[in-house]
């Protein structure tokens, strides 16, 4: 989804009259609200929700709505703990500014005693590294982003 | 007693296990789908991990993503909650081989009850009345029309593997009994991946009466009285009391005591239920049992004044069974309704959608056990139970009356319910005569008096 894709649909919201919008696929949410009548007033009238992240009481982790160009996540396809190498002492898989093509293997979950290694399933350059190494993770949630 | 406990299921029970082991000091880790993130359990739970996309089998079903999410999460114990994993003896066994406790009966008697085929066997064995039947797994139709010709016509195919009044059909008669025979195998294979059936009598209008086992781990099975769950539509349970209108201190202990010997003689522990159909003769026969919570578990905590989930849990935790649980009187009667996002005029179809106001009724003898709140979106992914609306009374009658009143103070708007469906049934004469049987839903409904009139405030508007 990118930034003009969120103009058009406030745009068709603002001509049909419609004041809230929603929808949700791969992990990525988004909503748009108008603001209405009493509602409490917005400071952004975006609102980016990422998957929320594991755990501390009332934690819903929400990604500012900041710069949505271009930026494509690779979240966890399953639970576990997250490792960027191998090895505790193995180098990273990928960092940023690595290309990665979808078969590029760009992580370890671990699960079970079970080393999973994760594919990009997407082609690009790292941008961000997003989960922290030696961490849980839940599925869904964002690990990578690529460019 | 555990330190941490992963909640595998959602919704109401997810909740209310919650609050189990909020009131014994236990953590809480809610396991749950992309679309159950705003889900009230969720919120409250003190650690949450999501585990799947908004499918049941890619999240709720999903043995390793839970077993990891127990594993990162360092829990002491699961519990499975009632539907998806709570009776899959296999996700048992792999908390056992985990280390983790599984909080209900250990897998062998799982398996000794989950097929419906061997259930029969142990009853038999263990001297318990069963309806007449196929001694085992009936494999074609030639052997279908031969035990239906010697028990006798109407006869009930149903799945070895089924629940949920699924894979069951009715025969009357041998080309109703061909084709019946086909389709439940069908609908067996496709929802529960097993299309195996057998053969029984079936009893024509049975009251449907369930007794609730409490067993320790120290041998100790006791009984604590019996639900009538007659109240049913398609199979499936609508409204529950406690105690059954039909039932005589005589019967409640013959039929109590088979209950407990049936569960003795597979190893029982933890919670169950034994179900029973009874004629109007009163004759009974077993019918099947429930390795799990169940649904209604809620009108014999309020008739026999305990809490079975947190007895479920202390059992698992490897005490004794409680003296007050071991030593439970009925002390009054509870009815519970089961409200559904459904719309009763359009033949219950499902109403899933943003709940836009929400206000429960409260006051004396009112419990309502719910995740849902005003602003909720009720998911179309599960199924479609948003409450359960418990009345609690003195007798019977006022327990009604209380029910009527509640159902009257519940507002649901935003999404249809069947609130209205279970005022008119609160309203009916058969209903409050308590001459009812597993027929009474199609007759009441289809009977001119039956009128679905929502009451309208201006909480509405």
């Amino acid at each position: 989804m990118e930034l003009k894709d969120i103009k058009a649909i406030i745009d068709l919201m603002s001509k049909n009259d419609l004041s809230v919008f929603e929808m949700e696929k791969d992990g990525f949410r988004l909503k748009l609200q108008k603001g209405v009548g009493d509602q409490p007033a917005m400071a952004a009238p975006i609102v980016v929700s990422a998957t929320p992240a594991l755990a501390g009481p009332g934690a819903a982790a929400e990604a500012a709505a900041g710069d949505a160009t271009g930026l494509r996540d690779i979240v966890a396809p399953m639970v576990g703990t997250f490792y960027r190498g191998g090895s505790p002492d193995a180098p990273p898989f990928v960092d940023v500014g690595k290309t990665v093509t979808e078969e590029s293997v760009v992580c370890i979950i671990e699960a079970m005693k079970v080393m999973n290694e994760i594919k990009a399933e997407t082609s690009g350059v790292i941008a961000e590294v997003v989960a922290e190494s030696g961490k849980p993770v839940q599925f869904g949630q964002v690990l990578f982003r690529v460019r | 007693m555990f330190e941490k406990v992963l909640i595998a299921n959602r919704g109401e029970i997810a909740l209310r296990i919650i609050r189990a082991c909020k009131e014994l000091g236990i953590r809480t880790l809610a396991v749950y789908s992309e679309a159950d993130v705003d889900s009230l359990h969720v919120q409250l739970a003190d650690e949450s991990i999501c585990i799947g996309a908004a499918p049941s089998s890619e999240s709720y079903l999903k043995i390793d993503r839970i077993m990891s999410a127990a594993e990162i999460g360092d829990v002491d114990a699961i519990h499975p909650g009632y539907g998806f994993l709570a009776e899959n003896a296999h996700f048992a066994e792999v908390c056992e081989s985990c280390k983790i406790k599984f909080i209900g009966p250990p897998s062998q008697a799982m398996h000794a009850m989950g097929d419906k085929n061997t259930a029969r066997s142990y009853a038999r064995k263990a001297g318990v009345p069963i309806t007449p039947g196929s001694d085992g797994i009936v494999e074609d139709e030639k052997e279908a029309v031969k035990i239906a010709k010697k028990i006798g016509y109407p006869v009930m195919i149903k799945a070895v593997a089924g629940g949920g009044g699924r894979g069951m059909r009715v025969a009357h008669n041998e080309p109703s009994l061909m084709t019946g025979f086909h389709s439940a195998r069908h609908e067996a294979e496709k929802a529960f991946g097993n299309p195996a059936v057998y053969i029984e009598k079936f009893v024509v209008n049975p009251h449907h009466i369930e007794f609730q086992i409490m067993a320790d781990a120290h041998g100790r099975i006791v009984h604590l009285g019996e639900r009538d769950c007659s109240i049913q539509r398609r199979n499936q349970k609508v409204i529950e009391e406690c105690p059954s209108p039909l039932m005589t201190p005589g019967l409640r202990k013959k039929m109590g005591n088979a209950a407990v010997k049936l569960a003795k003689s597979v190893g029982y522990e933890n919670a169950g239920t034994v179900e029973f159909l009874v004629g109007a003769d009163r004759r009974f026969y077993f019918m099947e049992m429930n390795t799990r919570i169940q649904v209604e578990h809620t009108i014999t905590e309020e008739v026999y004044g305990c809490d079975l989930v947190k007895e479920q849990i202390r059992i698992a935790a490897g005490e004794k069974l409680s003296p007050h649980v071991a030593h439970a009187v009925p002390r009054s009667h509870a009815i519970q309704c089961r409200i559904n996002a459904e719309d009763p005029e359009r033949n219950f179809q499902p109403s899933p959608g943003r709940i836009a106001f929400y206000y429960a009724p409260g006051g004396r003898g009112v419990r309502v056990d719910s995740h849902a709140y005003t602003g909720y979106t009720v998911p179309p992914f599960y199924d479609s139970m948003i409450a359960k609306l418990i009345t609690v009374g003195a007798t019977r009658e006022s327990t009604i009356d209380r029910m009527r009143r509640a159902l009257d103070e519940y507002y649901i708007t935003g999404i249809k319910t069947t609130v209205p469906f279970h005022s008119a049934i609160m309203r009916s004469r058969e209903f409050r005569d308590g001459n009812y049987d597993t027929g009474f839903v199609e007759r009441v409904m289809a009977s001119e008096n039956f009128d679905l009139k929502p009451t309208r405030t201006r909480l509405h508007e």
